[in-house]
């Protein structure tokens, strides 16, 4: 059976359409289910391997991004989250989504305490929305999602992407290895904080965290609009490239690798159960 | 007892540190903490529940929160000199506090009204007056409230809640058989209420009063309140658009039908089976056909006057408003691409404009306004996940008394729903009236006349709306994306300009008649008139025709959604438009009056070619002239808006507002909607209203030319593109400014015509106008210079054949297409100047179409529109964006500052990989002019000239950086 991934929807989140594509693209089951129908009937997330928390505006950021979302799920569903990412699955929290299950304390969760949050994702530095190009590299090893990535060139949009916590957060973070993404120059070297680079002064450069295991990832940038070449701001460039080469370019961009690692991850676990 | 909740974050954020640059750059050195503030109506007593309530909200990692009350100092938590709160005024859209209600549900915790407000807590030696200057430009005292505060003292606790002072519900009737000045005072000033004072315009001329008159004559009995206002809404130039539509001069069928509909019905009779029109004017958007699968829909709205007053709430009205155009597109189609353009005052100017004489109420500044209207369409379109790859600027210092808002969706929506055309809508009789969306207020009552209107504290409730997006959202997902294709309702439509009584009006025009339950209305507060609520422009609203049977399941979906529906009266074939208020009959008249009963006002033109003596110039350092040129309002980099604005949500991202990677501002995009299909949508627009100070004719067909030049140069084939008109005039009660629309009229039928690109929608505002005092007190009139947006919206059968503009290779051969001419009247060269010139471009659309024609059939390396500025900025853009050199050889026919300069029409720089040069030139023959080649040197070489792409690249971002 292939592995499903439920893909939330309402109140504003806004990137399911194209978030359910690139899981259905990576070979995925996929559906989209609005929160409230979740609600309804949470029994629905033992029957999917992958949870899905998109793009957005929930709330329109009011209260603080992701947090009425967040606290929406809290307490109608946190029982079954909790349940859920201790199975073996995959969570993915992509911007409010990110900002959401970090709310929820679904990551970084340290000692496996889920639902407790000790890192915000507060305002840009700018305190003005963006949405630009960057470049993130890959530094935890440990995230099947990132699983032979080394760097992707993906899109932000946010206006509250900056990582916060005090230094002890930071130290583990860091000594934990959950520090999966953190914005880096084009040339590789850190962004240090500068803009545009880093596009919201984050701390330490971080565009993304993780759980302890690596299977909860919850980042900023956006992989759903990189996955295609076509999607991509140097499109035009490669395209012609491509041309006079006499190639043609290939369908998928950087961020369709990050889907593909969760359908890897269940084909590779069915594999080695089966073996 | 309120309870008043402040959440202090406690950290440096990101808002902290943006307040704290602004003393920076007064040289002061101040620590900015924020607040957020949310007051409850009634306290929650239980601790307990409170401390549920506040953790909803709080972020412990870098917040704190605290109770306030009247005698407790607000926010101990940070030291500061000065608090400034900044809150809203009753009945202002407040969203945020919506929320916080919904957190008081999800805890379950009684509903009560929630308040949202701001502190900013500044510590620092800082100066009452600076704080007084700060505060000024936080706030805009039309819908908030400012408090100032020394020292950590107790912040007033205030509940701003909407206390109406009507005395008692009445529907009055009034007496039109009155003398013809008593009339017309009323069409004027509106009706007399009981204490002798007026209800505010009716925006009804002589001629229309006496057709109200002889009507209710007819029905033998005096007119309700509320007819009147009915009749004075639909009637009203903003939904009947009577100056498009009266007789002309020798015009009998009146412009809209005589050029622009025309100009439509003459091209799809030419196209015949490759006509791409499937629903153009009725609707609320326009359609074409995207492929076999999908149709795509356009509409472009203005948003002028209320930006005017409210820069914000007016932008993110007109944004979230015309997004419900395409939602109310036939059965509803899904918004896919938003669009904006803003026309405007320098920024940097200071103009000192009242409203009122005696130097009472202040024009907002250039600057206040285009921050505003900006981040109106940033918060309305980011919230709503609709991408926003294309818009413009326009700088004008007469837009500085009425700043032009252009806000656009495209929609997308299958051909056929249930083996249905998805165009097609029609209420049914029997059919109940479904309101679905946000309750009713005052908002934008007697909208379209409030700009004269004196407006104090106690008023802005009834003339600003702002538009809430979320609310919005979920209602659109709900509709579109659940609910249309199970087919409950038999039509939806959009309630904006006068609510209520548009929206019913129009639907029961199908039916052939309604009767509307107005007490079943859902208000926001108590005590609102019956008229008011039928022409209430409370936004977020849609409108349903439901057969009875579905109406149970079709409002039980929306309340799955968190979306409320209301079930407020029924549609009917009596040929009666019939309002009812707890059973008596308020409204009663007859829909054929009411639609097709407005008198006929013929209007005369004359015109007048405008222009002055050719300026004799010396010519100048090139150099200079070149950066100065990049530097100007109208040419620079627009990045800070494109930045700020979503543009690759929902995945369909191809070429974007910033093209290559110099990331130059384009003027035309493309996107893919079906993700999966490789069809694309091309975007693109084109205006150039300082031609109209010479002449309207040259300045329409420049202006279509331009939108249909940039989407062609993007690859779209000029055989599957559309357009749509958008006209915002000024003083059209003036001859002179009829015969200037009416030149336009003319142009743009026949360049639409020549080019085979049909208008499909449109839209107009025809009194831009300022009337008010200068910095002496004088009288003064600014009007805009008579302004044409056109938009074009294409379809690219492949996204792999869209063209960027930024050149891809050193070594690849640079070619002109087009003529230039001394054409360098109204040009962005002469006003650099400060002069206007004579020498309009002039179109040649023939010309012009046998080059689009070819444009799209050749795989060009890159490709521009020589647009404002002329030839000299163009290939300066292409340098900026490519990275790269140019050498470029011009001939010597014209002089050179008119070579660089002139901005005649029809012109594109395209760029080839040398392995093309023998198929390019035999494509394009004679109109291609080969000018140079692309180097990997940094410097642009014109002839004699060398401009560094690094000074070009400076001067063309300079200008708005600082924004």
């Amino acid at each position: 059976m292939t592995a499903k991934a439920l893909v939330v929807a309402g109140y504003g989140l806004n990137c399911e359409e194209e978030t359910a594509q690139a899981f259905s693209y990576a070979g995925l089951g996929v559906v989209i289910r609005h929160v409230n129908d979740l609600a309804d009937n949470p029994k629905e997330l033992e029957s999917v391997q992958i949870l899905a928390i998109p793009g957005g505006f929930s709330y329109g950021d009011d209260t603080g991004s992701g947090n009425a979302f967040a606290q929406k799920m809290r307490l109608t569903l946190m029982d079954h989250l909790k349940k859920f990412v201790e199975r073996d699955t995959l969570t993915l929290g992509i911007c409010n989504g990110c900002q959401i299950a970090i709310n929820l304390g679904l990551a970084p969760a340290f000692d496996k305490k889920y639902g407790e949050r000790v890192v915000a994702v507060s305002h840009n530095l700018t305190a003005r929305y963006q949405c630009r190009w960057v470049d993130v590299s890959v530094q935890s090893s440990t995230s099947p999602w990132l699983s032979g990535i080394t760097r992707l060139h993906v899109p932000v949009a946010h206006g509250e992407g900056r990582f916060m916590m005090d230094d002890g957060v930071l130290a583990t973070l860091r000594h934990q290895k959950q520090i999966a993404l953190r914005y880096v120059k084009p040339d590789g070297s850190a962004a240090n904080g500068e803009f545009p680079f880093s596009p919201n002064g984050s701390t330490d450069d971080i565009a993304g965290i993780t759980d302890e295991t690596g299977r909860v990832l919850a980042l900023m940038p956006h992989p759903e609009r990189g996955m295609f070449t076509s999607q991509r701001d140097d499109y035009a460039t490669l395209k012609d490239a491509a041309r006079r080469a006499g190639k043609s370019l290939p369908d998928t961009a950087d961020g369709m690798d990050i889907f593909k690692n969760a359908a890897h991850y269940f084909e590779t676990a069915k594999s080695r159960k089966s073996a | 007892m309120p309870q008043r909740i402040e959440v202090l974050t406690t950290v440096e954020d990101g808002r902290a540190k943006t307040l704290q640059g602004y003393f920076a750059n007064m040289g002061k050195s101040v620590k900015v903490r924020v607040a957020d503030v949310y007051t409850l109506e009634n306290d929650i007593p239980d601790p307990a529940n409170l401390n549920r309530f506040m953790t909803s909200f709080v972020n412990p990692v870098i917040q704190q929160a605290t109770l306030s009350t009247d005698a407790k100092p607000s926010v101990p938590g940070f030291p500061h000199d000065w608090a400034v709160e900044i809150g809203f005024l009753p009945g202002v859209t407040d969203n945020i506090g919506h929320t916080a209600q919904e957190l008081l549900a999800l805890t379950n915790l009684p509903p009560q009204a929630v308040y949202s407000s701001q502190v900013i807590l500044i510590q620092g030696d800082v100066a009452k007056e600076d704080i007084d200057q700060f505060t000024s430009t936080l706030h805009n005292p039309l819908i908030q409230r400012a408090h100032i505060q020394a020292g950590v003292k107790p912040l007033p606790v205030v509940i701003p809640k909407v206390k109406l002072d009507n005395k008692g519900i009445a529907i009055d009737t009034v007496d039109l058989n009155i003398s013809d000045d008593a009339l017309a005072l009323i069409g004027k000033d509106g009706i007399e209420n009981a204490d002798g004072s007026r209800r505010g315009p009716l925006g009804m001329s002589p001629i229309y009063m006496k057709a109200v008159q002889a009507y209710f004559k007819r029905e033998g009995r005096p007119a309700k309140d509320i007819e009147i206002e009915t009749i004075a809404q639909t009637w009203s130039e903003h939904c009947k658009h009577t100056i498009f539509a009266s007789p002309i001069d020798d015009v009998k069928g009146g412009l809209y039908r005589h050029y622009i509909k025309r100009a439509t019905n003459d091209i799809r009779a030419a196209k015949g089976s490759q006509d791409i029109c499937v629903s153009v004017f009725k609707d609320n958007s326009g359609a074409i056909i995207f492929d076999d699968q999908w149709l795509i829909t356009d509409k472009v709205e203005t948003h002028n006057s209320p930006s005017a007053l409210d820069p914000f709430g007016g932008a993110i009205t007109g944004i979230v408003g015309v997004n419900r155009d395409c939602m109310g597109f036939g059965q509803g189609a899904k918004p896919i691409l938003n669009r904006y353009g803003f026309c405007l005052a320098d920024p940097a100017s200071t103009p000192a404009y009242y409203r009122g004489k005696g130097k009472k109420n202040k024009m907002l500044s250039p600057e206040t306004i285009m921050k505003g209207v900006i981040n109106g369409v940033n918060h309305g379109g980011n919230c709503s996940g609709i991408p926003t790859p294309q818009g413009f600027l326009y700088f004008d210092d007469r837009y500085a008394g009425k700043p032009l808002v252009f806000a656009g969706t495209v929609g997308l929506i299958p051909r056929y729903i249930n083996g249905k055309p998805s165009h097609e809508k029609r209420a049914l009789p029997g059919d109940r009236i479904i309101m679905a969306g946000g309750k009713v207020g005052r908002d934008g009552i007697h909208g379209a006349t409030f700009s004269s209107v004196a407006l104090d504290e106690g008023s802005p409730a009834t003339a600003v709306q702002i538009g809430d997006p979320i609310t919005q959202k979920k209602m659109s997902d709900a509709l579109i994306k659940e609910i249309r294709d199970l087919g409950l309702y038999h039509a939806i439509t959009d309630n904006g300009a006068g609510g209520l009584s548009s929206s019913v009006g129009e639907m029961g025009g199908d039916s052939g008649g309604f009767l509307l339950e107005l007490d079943k209305v859902p208000l926001k507060y108590p005590g609102m008139q019956p008229w008011e609520i039928w022409i209430s422009e409370s936004q977020e609203r849609m409108t349903l025709a439901v057969p009875p049977e579905n109406v149970d399941h079709l409002i039980a979906l929306l309340a799955k959604r968190g979306v409320s529906a209301w079930d407020i009266g029924s549609f009917t074939d009596s040929g009666r438009a019939r309002v009812s208020w707890h059973g008596d009959l308020i409204m009663d008249i007859a829909m054929d009056f009411l639609h097709d009963g407005v008198p006929e006002t013929p209007l005369k033109t004359t015109f007048t070619r405008g222009g002055e003596p050719e300026p004799d110039l010396a010519e100048p350092d090139y150099r200079d002239a070149m950066l100065s040129m990049l530097s100007r309002l109208n040419i620079c980099s627009k990045e800070f808006v494109a930045y700020q604005y979503d543009h690759n949500v929902q995945g369909s991202a191809v070429l974007g507002p910033l093209q290559g990677r110099g990331k130059v501002f384009a003027e035309s995009s493309v996107s893919r909607p079906v993700l999966g299909n490789p069809r694309g949508v091309v975007l693109s627009q084109g205006l150039a209203p300082r031609y109209s100070d010479i002449d309207t004719y040259h300045m329409a067909t420049a202006s279509l030319d331009m939108a249909v030049r940039n989407a062609v140069s993007a690859g779209c084939p000029i055989e599957h593109l559309a357009i749509l008109d958008n006209f915002c005039w000024c003083s059209a009660d003036e001859p002179e400014r009829l015969g200037q629309l009416k030149r336009a009229c003319e142009a743009i039928y026949d360049a639409a015509v020549a080019y085979g690109t049909p208008f499909i929608s449109g839209k107009d505002s025809m009194f831009n106008d300022f009337k008010g005092y200068d910095e002496h007190d004088k009288p003064i009139k600014i009007s805009i210079p008579p302004t044409l947006l056109v938009s074009g919206i294409g379809v690219i059968p492949d996204v792999t054949q869209a063209v960027s503009l930024d050149p891809k290779q050193p070594g690849d051969l640079i070619y002109l297409l087009g003529t230039t001419r001394d054409e360098l009247g109204g040009s962005e060269y002469y006003a650099l100047h400060g002069k206007l010139g004579n020498n309009v471009p002039e179109t040649d659309i023939h010309a012009n179409f046998a080059l689009y024609q070819k444009l799209s059939r050749f795989p060009l390396a890159s490709s521009l529109a020589v647009t404002l500025g002329g030839l000299g900025v163009t290939l300066a853009k292409k340098c900026i964006a490519g990275q790269m050199g140019m050498n470029i050889t011009l001939p010597d026919d014209l002089r050179f500052d008119c070579y660089l300069f002139s901005e005649s029409t029809g012109r594109v720089v395209v760029t080839i990989a040398p392995a093309d040069k023998t198929a390019f030139e035999k494509h394009f023959g004679s109109s291609a002019r080969a000018i140079g080649t692309t180097t990997d040197q940094p410097v642009l070489t014109i002839n004699r000239i060398k401009i560094d792409i690094m000074d070009m690249d400076v001067a063309y971002r300079k200008t708005l950086k600082g924004y």
